[in-house]
């Protein structure tokens, strides 16, 4: 049944008056709300009328003049207005309160405080305020003021509580109008409800992070704080918290999508040229190649752009899903069976890279394009459309970190249209080189001969280490091994690599030989290493030294103190006497991890540095809920990954290593760590 | 149905609509509150026993027959902390022709305390507590705001309420007045 045309218009006649009257209405409200203080006279009035009648005569006619100057009292503000404060929830740790005074009005810093009601099992943490003006009174001394809008980020503590949990929380907070007039300390409740959350979800690493100075919930808050470093100092407008010291996070943190649009776009771009990209390039010159009879440059570009698209939407719903769900799938997705499933597909790509079959569209698909073959079927670009949307899921695993950091990030918001446009952004950024290739209607591909099928073969074998890579984390060293020295040694055979060079070989073919040979020794090393033993990919051999030289190799990295849990971390952060310290978050199955440790910390400008601090590592090789909890607190989803803590026990958010990093690089982020100290 | 009823549903939708709009304005209430002082306010303050500097309670009754001045205050409001010198004085010079000034403190009292001796305030402090701004919004106070100051004639009547800065020279005329 088809919705007769009338009864469509009638509804969103309907439809568009409602939210006529509903703008209205709102508008009206807030011109009744804004025209309506009292008139001051009315106060004093109501207060006289009180006085016995015998006296009042002689004494009303001064009344009203008693203020010094004009009529001061008339511009005082009901409390409501003359502070503004709204409580928000920004993820599934994290309130943000906003104070907005009234022109000329201020709040004193050190009386906002919050205080959570009810046996909820939520708790506050820490209330992250940014730094005030000081207004200085010749008889009382400074006190820290608040005359803008700004912030206060609350941090809350939910490890008992993970399903949607509704909260009410007091806001308390007391200030000051410029004219001569203080309002008594007032309270403000607010009844929030919080999103569940796991502990797979990345904890916000606002929540983790208290700014300088923060007023404790509970108890007044003292004014003998000590002050801020200098160089920490937050503005008193706080546009967000931008707690973190990297630029695109305080972005991310903005909510602002102008901005976040354009830096997914850019993250998307950085994808595209990853090993990551190379499945779609197959699928994309068989999309372009195969329809050469007709390609024109539009053609191409209505082709390619219709499979970016595809996978730009797939993203898209992937990002509004997350949103909606205010979950984070990646913890999901790093389960055996989706990523065996992903290096599945990689290895499906491979082994028709090496020719063992073409991957074609499904043929119905097929002839229908070839019957309109010389217009622009709509059902065509449909299923070019529909390849975009599987490469998607080809690309989301393999370029996992990314597009986890970028999900997570989205989770986090629990805004789903951000998160879709978000997403969205970063597909078309990954895309935008495939429309460029597209546009040039095969120009720039490769044509078909024995170069391209040399290509294929290399794009054949980066695919199944591809495939080895994903499922790494889930498999077992030893198995990893093998699979690593089979690869190896196959393509070592494929290579000719023991095939004895002909009389008259070209440099080409002596140059692959060499190759071949070295990936032979290696795969066979790496098989060796998996026999006898051996769980550490970067020395399959180390198992055949003699005792004495790995104990020295041991002693080469400096020591580090293990932590298991997070209460145990900030016992040994709060004892760390003076100290800075850093954490490494370590993992048996963490390949840079142990590149680290290896490359890395062994370097003695590293370790000099790494002497002045404290140690600490946490073992996330099993995930124990105490070891989840760790990684959460940092919004980490696994190793690598290290936090440094400054000598007074605060997280150096802007100082954090993800990721290897070589021994140059990693000495400036000592160097911050103990700057910041 | 017709175009006419249409317009009816619409009309009615938007009716509602606007009237829970109104209605749930969230500053209706504060705004269109005007608490009128119960008649028994003044004569509430004046019987009202508030705890001295030393801790003993006291009422404001024991000064009636005198012009009393009422200054509710808190050590943490600037503009409160601002006119207390003007009181200082106000009670120096008036004192011995039957005046009498009281703060009442909406504060802590060993935040007060100091305070006094600091200033060397001439006259005696009640600590009202946070409760003591309750007294003061009874007696007209509509916002609960500090420094709030009632002047009481020699019968204990409450004849002016000020929020917000007195003027001494005009405190002192009105003073004059009622003595």
């Amino acid at each position: 049944m088809t919705p007769r045309p009338e009864l469509l218009e009638l509804a969103c006649s309907r439809a568009a008056a409602l939210v006529l009257v509903v703008c209205i209405a709102f508008f009206a409200r807030d011109l009744l709300a804004e025209g309506n203080p009292l008139p001051p006279a009315l106060v004093v009035v109501a207060a006289a009328n009180n006085a016995p009648a015998s006296d009042a005569g002689g004494a009303l006619s001064k009344l009203r003049s008693l203020a010094g100057g004009n009529d001061t009292a008339e511009e005082f503000l009901p409390l409501s207005k003359a502070f503004k404060v709204d409580v928000k929830v920004k993820d599934a740790h994290t309130l943000v309160a906003e104070f907005a005074p009234a022109d000329s009005y201020y709040l004193y810093r050190d009386k906002i405080g919050f205080a959570m009601s009810g046996e909820t099992g939520v708790s506050i943490t820490k209330v992250g305020l940014p730094r005030g003006e000081m207004k200085s009174d010749p008889n009382f001394g400074d006190t820290e003021v608040f005359h803008k809008p700004f912030q206060a980020v609350i941090a809350l503590d939910r490890r008992q509580v993970r399903d949607v949990t509704p909260v009410s929380i007091e806001a308390r907070y007391q200030g000051c109008s410029e004219k001569g007039l203080c309002y008594p300390p007032a309270k403000k409740t607010f009844n929030l409800t919080l999103a569940a959350w796991s502990p797979a979800d990345g904890r916000p690493v606002v929540a983790g992070a208290a700014p300088p100075r923060s007023a404790s919930a509970e108890g007044p808050p003292s004014r003998a704080a000590p002050p801020a470093p200098r160089g920490q100092e937050l503005p008193s407008v706080a546009e967000g918290p931008g707690l973190d010291g990297s630029g695109a996070h305080q972005v991310l943190q903005s909510g602002n999508l102008w901005l976040i649009g354009p830096l997914f776009f850019a993250l998307g771009v950085g994808l595209a040229f990853t090993v990551c990209m190379l499945p779609m390039i197959p699928i994309l010159s068989g999309i372009i190649l195969g329809q050469s009879k007709n390609m024109t440059r539009t053609r191409g570009l209505l082709l390619s752009g219709s499979y970016v698209m595809g996978m730009a939407l797939t993203f898209a719903i992937a990002g509004v899903l997350v949103g909606l769900s205010g979950k984070n799938i990646a913890a999901a997705l790093q389960n055996p069976w989706v990523l065996g499933g992903f290096a599945g597909i990689f290895v499906l790509l491979a082994l028709s890279m090496f020719g063992f079959y073409e991957i074609q569209m499904p043929s119905f698909i097929q002839s229908k394009a070839a019957e309109a073959s010389n217009r622009l079927s709509g059902g065509h670009v449909f299923s070019v459309f529909a390849m975009g949307a599987l490469s998607a899921v080809i690309i989301g695993p393999c370029a996992a970190p990314p597009v986890f950091a970028a999900l997570a990030f989205v989770s986090r918001t629990g805004d789903a249209m951000l998160g879709g446009a978000a997403l969205f952004a970063m597909a078309l950024g990954i895309g935008a080189p495939l429309i460029v290739v597209g546009a040039s209607a095969g120009t720039l591909l490769p044509k078909a001969g024995p170069w391209m099928q040399t290509i294929n073969r290399v794009f054949g074998v980066i695919m199944l280490a591809l495939a080895v890579w994903i499922i790494s984390p889930v498999i077992p060293s030893a198995v990893q091994m093998l699979l690593w020295s089979a690869l190896l040694i196959v393509s070592a055979i494929y290579l000719h690599a023991i095939d004895p060079l002909p009389q008259n070989a070209s440099g080409f073919r002596k140059l692959w030989k060499g190759v071949g040979v070295i990936a032979l020794v290696l795969g066979v090393a790496l098989l060796v290493g998996a026999l006898s033993g051996a769980r550490d990919i970067l020395q399959p051999l180390a198992g055949l030294r003699g005792a004495g030289a790995a104990t020295a190799e041991v002693h080469a990295t400096p020591a580090f103190e293990r932590v298991r849990s997070l209460s145990e971390l900030q016992q040994r952060v709060t004892q760390a006497g003076g100290r800075a310290v850093m954490l490494d978050f370590y993992a048996d199955w963490c390949v840079s991890c142990k590149e680290m440790e290896r490359f890395t910390f062994t370097d003695p400008q590293v370790k000099a540095r790494m002497a002045r601090m404290l140690l600490l590592q946490a073992d996330v090789t099993e995930s124990t809920p105490e070891a989840d909890e760790l990684l959460k607190h940092f919004g980490l989803f696994g190793p690598p990954g290290i936090v440094f803590f400054s000598a007074s026990g605060r997280e150096l958010e802007q100082v954090r290593v993800i990721g290897f990093q070589p021994a140059e690089k990693f000495v400036d982020a000592l160097d911050a760590a103990l700057k910041n100290s | 149905m017709t175009r006419a009823a249409q317009l009816g549903v619409v009309a009615a939708v938007a009716a509602v609509v606007l009237a829970a709009g109104i209605v749930l304005r969230p500053e209706a209430r504060d705004q269109t509150a005007n608490p009128i002082p119960p008649a028994s306010a003044a004569a509430e303050l004046m019987s009202v026993r508030l705890p001295d500097l030393d801790g003993r309670p006291q009422a404001l009754e024991q000064w009636r027959g005198k012009v009393l001045v009422v200054n509710f205050w808190a050590t943490w409001c600037a503009p409160c902390r601002e006119e207390i010198p003007a009181f200082i004085r106000v009670q120096d010079r008036w004192a011995a022709k039957g005046l009498q000034v009281v703060g009442v403190a909406i504060d802590e009292t060993d935040k007060v305390r100091p305070y006094a001796a600091e200033l060397k305030i001439n006259y005696p402090i009640l600590v009202g507590g946070l409760d003591g701004i309750e007294l003061a919004r009874q007696a007209g106070n509509r916002l609960g705001g500090l420094p709030f100051t009632v002047v009481f004639n020699r019968q204990g009547g409450a004849v002016h309420s000020q929020l917000g800065r007195v003027d001494q020279q005009k405190l002192e005329a009105l003073v004059q007045s009622l003595l």
